[in-house]
């Protein structure tokens, strides 16, 4: 079971925590920056995307299994969200065009 | 006759470790609880989308800025990202059976998650006296006093079960009970805490 884990030295989960720290400092500095929002909608999905894949590749090991367990958990997760929002968020913009008028 | 008998036998035995060998190349305990934080995650997707509804459909929302502290906000995110690295040191020492280093990481993220518990409390505390409910709320959106506490209360209750299940992990280490086996379960469960917390610190604090 702690395949995985054996030879995996405690220098790489440090960078990764580095890497999380500086993708975070970032994402709160964008609220100091007047860009368009939907470019500041976009960095900050991007930057959520990049950090869970991050996390869940080294610190939870998902990197290191076989592809169709990493299909698995990333299509019953990510695409199922992502699938689940989309068609919400249409209804729910439906839903505030008419509260305007 | 008993040529036949050994050829049935032959494919009992075949079958039964058909049914041992776990399939996707892990344990059968850690595909399990791989389907768990699967469907955990399934809930809080579905929390999170039901939040992203009542926020577009809403005409107005609160100016984040004014609701919440971000240097609080973004320092309990700095808490979590460093207890998941000193879960996963844990892991790492638990693989090569030293027992001090993964009791003394773990007490690390016992730590890390206390901490950001309280500071979840504090910030609880400080938006309930500012007037916050989960009908109502002085920024004038109701679904955003459910909204926040309703998310937010439920991953800080996975955090503080996960503070239970890394104590008595903790402990049973110690005493020399525990496998590297069952500290990469509960290190598993601790980073998808951290995992989900990514998602509600950008779509609820900065988005």
């Amino acid at each position: 079971m702690a395949n995985a884990t054996q030879g995996m030295g405690y220098r790489r989960y440090w960078i990764t925590w580095f890497f999380l720290l500086a993708v975070t400092m970032g994402m709160l500095l964008l609220e100091y920056v007047s860009w368009p929002q939907w470019i500041l909608l976009a960095v900050l999905v991007l930057a959520m995307l990049v950090k869970a894949s991050v996390i869940s590749g080294y610190f939870m090991h998902l990197r290191f299994e076989k592809p169709a367990l990493i299909l698995i958990i990333g299509a019953g997760l990510l695409l199922t969200g992502a699938i689940l929002f989309v068609l919400l968020a249409l209804d729910a913009s439906r839903v505030n065009q008419l509260s305007v008028r | 006759m008993s040529q036949t008998l050994a050829a049935h036998g032959g494919h009992a035995v075949e079958a039964a470790a058909d049914v041992e060998r776990p399939p996707l190349g892990v344990s059968w305990q850690k595909l399990m609880m791989w389907t768990f934080i699967v469907s955990d995650g399934l809930l809080f997707a579905g929390l999170l989308v039901g939040y992203g509804f009542v926020r577009i459909a809403s005409a107005s929302w609160p100016n984040r800025q004014e609701v919440f502290h971000l240097p609080l906000i973004g320092f309990m995110t700095f808490l979590l990202i460093s207890s998941s690295a000193t879960m996963a040191s844990a892991v790492a020492a638990a693989g090569r059976a030293d027992r001090r280093a993964t009791v003394r990481f773990l007490l690390l993220t016992i730590l890390g998650g206390l901490a950001f518990l309280s500071m979840q409390a504090y910030e609880w505390t400080s938006l309930i006296q500012e007037g916050a409910r989960l009908n109502a709320n002085p920024w004038g959106v109701a679904a955003f006093g459910a909204s926040f506490f309703v998310i937010t209360g439920f991953h800080g209750s996975h955090v503080l079960s996960g503070v239970v299940i890394l104590a008595i992990t903790a402990w049973r280490m110690g005493a020399g009970k525990s496998t590297a086996g069952g500290v990469e379960l509960a290190g598993l469960y601790w980073h998808f805490v951290d995992l989900v917390w990514v998602f509600i610190f950008t779509l609820f604090y900065l988005i």
